[in-house]
């Protein structure tokens, strides 16, 4: 086989096969991984992160980053707490979530608009929304006692966990989106050559603004996750965060030099990342130790696709 | 011109080069003689640049022997090839755009002070003897990114000289100049050749042949297909060698045209260009001609939205109109091929068929959605339509070569239907079995009632395709000329001369 279409079949199947390979390595490490307890637990936990790595990629293949999306969780989460006490899910929750797509939106015109680079417009909406959060809970986390919200988090619908639901729809319709619309494909041709779209007559302002904001969407959305899964809105929910999202996108093959990734990569680099850490849990590795193997497998996954891109 | 009695400097025989079993050179023989002008002519594909990566070590051979001054070398890597003289200069260059032009000549070998500091006064001193010992005029201490791509070139040049090399190789040199720097170009060549190097010239410009090379090799699919002095030969033979057919003819000046299309009036953008008049017609070929900076491509991209004019008019099919952006030029049927495919065309690493559709994606949309089967098919028949040659529309379009990236381009403007088509050096980088092809794309367009503006540094390509020739100087209209006015000396003298 040469080297050119051993790239191609690495770009199409490479990832997949490596989260198959670390799963047939794992269920030889620990008899306990291959249960169904076992790999729905590893789909609830990695729910969070996969949802917002889902609307990061969005952003990264524009040729941008969101750092602010941990932020947004932070600030979505805030306002859950805040408001279900006194007026409901009916009214929290939409407007959660208009705060976080709000923040998602003044990202899109800094970026677009503005001009100014998504790496100092997210860095500096990291700290906004963050300051924000702190601000409106006057630093002290507000406890959630809705039943229901409880269960958005902690429940299951037909024996799957809620959580992994809401991650596996918003992967559904990213991935439809991505592939079957003009908008889709406009953020692919945006951040292969952003300059060649614009004259094409690709709307680039308006997408690069929807794209930020459908990361605010989404970071709102694992911000209900959160929120009620640990059923209380402290401030500092999420921090942190945007780094794993990265992370799963670049495991998932998603380039940062835009215009190449799908979510559906993404989902499986979530799944690499949540089946080590399982694993390694499982087997009793000290979790200081963990985080070298993380660090390594980033790194390791960017090298391997960086190869292959050449050939 | 070499007399017979020169030395043979760079003699390479039967140079053979295969990768994974695919042969792109193919027995090759090369003699360049000291002060001769050799050139290699041939469509992409041909084995130009293997040969030249061969000649310049980055390749070594399958088979074959390379001999400098009657002694058999072995090239081993690029750096062997140049401390042994044999230069390379590539088509990118490569100068250092924050260093000074004494700084990049002397890169790496810096000469020193008795304490070790780099002496840039003996630098910079023969920096200036090297420069005007070959006629360049330029401050040895201006930074190298401040200089035109032609002064680059020239310092590439120096660079080389002062390396001593005795073969230099010029990798489409011209490819970026305009006329009037190709000229001072070919002036610097002349005076090498005075020295006694020997040059071996890689150009797409047959007409350049015959103005500078000695002796002429003609590469098709990796073998030698011929090799003459180039006193012996004229411009058919060397199109035969090269695609082994004729080149296509054309009916500029006698077409039917129809209603007028594209109407300019007035056409201003202060500091650029100002009071542009002019009308093109359906069926009809405008040219834009003009030095490089006259301000023929902002015209064009004021024209359709890309830029904005701050008076003027301009009308479409009778109806004024203010664009304020190229969608909305699309959207009135005209369409823009931009000059430049690597910045302003290119979806680099995405499929073909995703950067010939993305012009137009609203033709496949069925409530919201695209429909890809449609695509496929819109795609496959623009592929057959306009001959593009590739391995599947699924490939990255980088992938293609010059041609037929061009080609897809052309069809993503195609895709909108446009009535109103704008060229921009539609021929840039592209081998000449290509570049006639995209003149019949264009032939057959206007022949089908469309209106095509072609801008064009190639005044051969102007006098071919065009009915009427609109000729610019510094932003200014300098003369419109009808195809019976028009030759090379009436383009040349408006687009240059006061007056």
């Amino acid at each position: 086989m040469n080297r050119a279409s051993f790239a191609k079949i690495w770009r199409r199947v490479g990832v997949f096969a490596a989260l198959i390979l670390l799963i047939v390595v794992a269920s030889f490490l620990s008899d306990r991984f291959l249960t169904v307890p076992n790999l729905l637990n590893i789909l609830r936990q990695v729910a969070i992160v996969g949802i917002l790595a889902i609307g990061m990629t969005f952003v990264i293949l524009t040729k941008g980053i969101d750092l602010s999306v941990g932020s947004l969780l932070g600030l979505s989460v805030v306002f859950y707490a805040g408001l279900l006490d006194d007026h409901g899910m009916v009214v929290a929750i939409p407007l959660g979530l208009s705060a976080a797509m709000l923040a998602g939106l003044v990202n899109g015109i800094g970026v677009a608009w503005a001009r100014i680079p998504p790496f100092i417009m997210t860095l500096g909406m990291l700290s906004f929304a963050r300051g924000i959060a702190f601000i409106y809970t006057g630093g002290t986390p507000i406890p959630i006692l809705n039943e229901s919200f409880y269960r958005l988090g902690n429940g299951y619908v037909a024996g799957i966990p809620i959580p992994s639901l809401i991650l596996l729809a918003v992967l559904a319709v990213s991935a439809v989106v991505l592939s079957l619309t003009a908008f889709g494909r406009s953020v692919y041709g945006i951040g292969s050559n952003e300059e060649a779209a614009r004259l094409s007559g690709v709307p680039v302002k308006f997408y690069t603004i929807l794209v930020y904001v459908i990361s605010g969407l989404v970071s709102g959305l694992a911000g209900l996750v959160y929120a009620s899964q640990l059923s209380i809105g402290t401030p500092i929910a999420g921090q942190g965060y945007e780094l794993d999202a990265i992370a799963a996108v670049v495991v998932g093959g998603t380039s940062l030099f835009g215009g190449k990734g799908t979510v559906a990569g993404t989902f499986i680099g979530t799944l690499i990342i949540g089946v080590l850490a399982n694993i390694l849990n499982l087997t009793g590795v000290d979790p200081y130790v963990q985080q070298l193997f993380k660090g390594a497998l980033i790194v390791t996954a960017v090298y391997i696709m960086s190869r292959t891109d050449r050939a | 011109m070499p007399a017979d009695s020169s030395r043979l400097l760079l003699d390479a025989r039967g140079l053979t080069m295969a990768f994974d079993g695919n042969v792109v050179l193919k027995d090759v023989n090369l003699a360049l003689r000291a002060g001769e002008v050799h050139a290699i002519v041939g469509e992409n594909g041909a084995g130009k640049s293997t040969l030249i990566k061969t000649l310049g070590g980055v390749y070594r051979p399958g088979s074959g022997r390379l001999f400098l001054d009657g002694q058999e070398m072995k090239l081993r890597s690029p750096a062997d090839a140049i401390g042994s003289g044999l230069v390379v200069i590539h088509q990118e260059l490569s100068l250092a755009p924050h260093l000074s032009v004494a700084e990049n000549i002397f890169l790496g070998h810096y000469p020193k002070t008795s304490i070790g500091l780099v002496d840039r006064r003996r630098m910079h001193g023969e920096t200036r003897a090297l420069l005007s010992r070959l006629n360049i005029g330029i401050d040895p201490r201006a930074l190298a990114g401040d200089l035109s791509i032609a002064q680059q070139q020239m310092i590439e040049i120096a660079k080389a000289i002062s390396y001593k090399a005795r073969v230099l190789i010029l990798d489409e040199p011209t490819a970026v100049l305009d006329e009037s720097m190709v000229g001072t170009l070919f002036d610097l060549v002349a005076k090498l050749k005075a020295e006694g190097l020997g040059i071996i010239f890689i150009s797409h410009h047959l007409e350049e042949i015959f103005r500078i090379a000695d002796t002429v090799t003609v590469l098709r699919d990796g073998r030698r297909t011929g090799v003459s002095p180039v006193a012996e030969i004229d411009q058919s033979w060397l199109v035969s060698k090269m695609i082994g057919r004729d080149f296509p003819e054309f009916s500029a000046g006698t077409r039917r045209t129809g209603e007028p299309a594209l109407e300019v009036k007035g056409l201003t953008l202060n500091g650029v260009f100002e009071d542009i008049t002019f009308t093109a017609h359906r069926g009809e070929v405008v040219g834009l001609a003009g030095l490089v900076g006259a301000g023929r491509t902002e015209v064009a991209q004021a024209i359709c939205g890309v830029r904005h004019p701050t008076s003027g008019e301009i009308r479409i099919f009778g109806r004024k109109t203010r664009l304020r952006n190229p969608k909305m030029a699309m959207r009135l049927a005209m369409a823009y091929v931009s000059e430049d495919r690597k910045t302003l065309g290119l979806l680099p690493n995405r499929p073909v068929r995703e950067n010939a559709t993305i012009s137009k994606l609203s033709r496949f949309r069925c409530f919201g959605f695209l429909r890809l089967g449609k695509e496929r098919a819109f795609v496959a028949d623009m592929i057959r339509r306009l001959d593009i040659r590739l391995a599947g529309m699924d490939v990255e379009i980088r992938t293609l070569s010059g041609g037929n990236q061009q080609k897809v381009l052309i069809g993503r403007a195609l895709a909108v239907d446009p009535q109103i088509l704008i060229f921009d050096e539609p021929t840039r980088g592209v081998d000449i079995g290509a570049k006639g092809e995209i003149y019949e794309i264009i032939e057959e367009l206007v022949a089908s009632g469309i209106c095509v503006i072609l801008i064009s540094s190639e005044l051969e390509e102007i006098l071919r395709l065009s009915d009427k020739i609109v000729v610019l100087r510094r932003g200014r209209l300098a003369k419109t000329l009808t195809r019976h006015e028009a030759s090379e000396s009436t383009i040349m003298q408006a687009a240059a001369l006061a007056g």
